[in-house]
């Protein structure tokens, strides 16, 4: 590593995505704010093009005429695609202290950077953003290339955009334009190696039920999983869906995707349920004329769950609400 | 059996969904959208008395080629849209459930004595 590489140091510290997540959004915020952050990646939000950079050569004083003129903290100093370090108003100011302003860059600039790789999900970078002081990271690709630069206030920019979407999609206003995250894997035709999304299912909402699955059937066929598993989990995420709209107060339904399994997670704000024992038999069912009359309450809700997935589980409390999760391998 | 069989032996009507001619692989017929979740076949005919979103959208969730509703029942405005928006042509017959199954039956045994 020449004197000049970049030293690339790791995000460190222990804490979990969520409760990272939590301290950014808050605790109680909603929960389509979280799945926003899980559905991006670095590339979807950092900046890639215009990007005002120095060389080696430039002095300290041309990056003090950048800094002003384009009313930024920070630049990074390249060579080409190659990064060799970053200038802040810090390098600035102990230049003008130290009267060294006519020196090149490459004497003062910091060469220890923390860097993100762009195919890293947002949240890496919120973890990022929290466990450092700097306003900015350096975006590098697999090759070690740079490829543009992430601050918070991009990140902001494009969270608040693509949650003014999700509203406006919840309200039934809008249909949904393709969302970065999922272009990607579509033009890439891979698996994204994670994908989380949520949908809300309000209570009674017979309108509206059966959305969820069908559009986890279309993200899931987007990405290339086998038609079989693909129906098995549309069956599943179908059967939840409908749970929670008819016998709770409300909830979701989440899907979870990564490199080897397929994750549906049905969550509930309750009443919950007495006798899960009884519950996941074939037939029962505590269904009423008004779901019949809508074709489910046949009590086969929970059994066709189980019969299709690879691992079920479900959790129960009255009157907190129940938990299903059903996984399947891919 | 193509999706043009069984309108014409079903004196049924596209109603919504769009035009497809693609072949029918297994018949099913109920009005309960957790049998129908349980069914395994493929590119299924769903024969069905339920004229609700729920039909449709249990339909694509289990890959069928069409569903068929009886009864010249009226379907919802939202039932339509719901075929449109996932391409499954939705065809209304005069005839009641049991009726089509015989005359899909008969069909088919002719279709396979050539």
């Amino acid at each position: 590593m020449s004197e000049y590489e970049p030293k690339i140091l790791s995000g460190g510290e222990s804490r979990s995505d969520d409760e990272i997540m939590a301290d950014y959004v808050g605790k109680d915020s909603p929960l389509v704010v979280m799945e926003l952050l899980q559905r991006f990646r670095v590339k979807d939000v950092m900046r890639g093009s215009n990007i005002i950079s120095l060389t080696r050569e430039d002095t300290l004083r041309t990056a003090k005429e950048r800094l002003r003129d384009n009313k930024i903290s920070g630049l990074p100093v390249l060579d080409g695609k190659r990064l060799f370090g970053m200038v802040s108003v810090n390098q600035i100011i102990r230049a003008l202290e130290g009267g060294w302003l006519d020196d090149p860059c490459s004497k003062h600039m910091s060469t220890s950077l923390v860097v993100l790789e762009e195919d890293m999900p947002l949240t890496f970078a919120l973890k990022y953003f929290h466990n450092y002081t700097f306003g900015r990271f350096p975006v590098l690709n697999k090759e070690h290339e740079f490829v543009g630069i992430i601050s918070q206030r991009d990140m902001t920019n494009v969270l608040l955009k693509e949650l003014s979407n999700e509203v406006s999609r919840l309200e039934g206003k809008s249909n949904a334009a393709v969302r970065p995250a999922e272009a990607s894997a579509r033009s890439e035709g891979a698996i994204p190696y994670y994908s989380m999304r949520q949908f809300l299912v309000v209570r009674n909402d017979m309108a509206n039920a059966g959305k969820a699955a069908n559009e986890i059937k279309r993200m899931l066929k987007d990405v290339g999983i086998s038609a079989k598993v693909i129906r098995r989990v549309a069956v599943a995420a179908y059967e939840l869906e409908i749970n929670v709209c008819i016998h709770s107060l409300g909830g979701s339904i989440t899907v979870v995707l990564d490199s080897n399994k397929v994750t549906i997670i049905s969550k509930d704000k309750g009443p919950g349920i007495q006798d899960v024992e009884w519950a996941c038999q074939d037939g029962t069912s505590t269904a009423n004329d008004w779901i019949r009359s809508m074709g489910f309450g046949a009590g086969m809700g929970l059994s066709n769950c189980k019969r299709v997935a690879d691992v079920f589980n479900i959790k129960s409390s009255v009157p907190g609400g129940t938990t299903v999760i059903c996984e399947f391998n891919i | 059996m193509k999706i043009s069989d069984v309108i014409k032996t079903l004196d049924g009507k596209l109603v919504a969904g769009g035009e497809s001619d693609a072949t029918v692989g297994a018949i099913v017929a109920n009005d309960l959208m957790s049998d129908v979740l349980l069914c395994d076949a493929d590119d299924v005919l769903l024969l069905t008395s339920l004229a609700s979103d729920q039909a449709v959208r249990t339909a694509n969730i289990v890959g069928a080629v069409a569903v068929v509703v009886h009864n010249a029942k009226p379907l919802p405005a939202t039932m339509c849209q719901v075929a449109d928006t996932l391409g499954i042509p939705l065809i209304s017959s005069p005839y009641s459930k049991y009726d089509s199954c015989v005359k899909l039956y008969l069909a088919q045994e002719a279709e396979k004595r050539g």
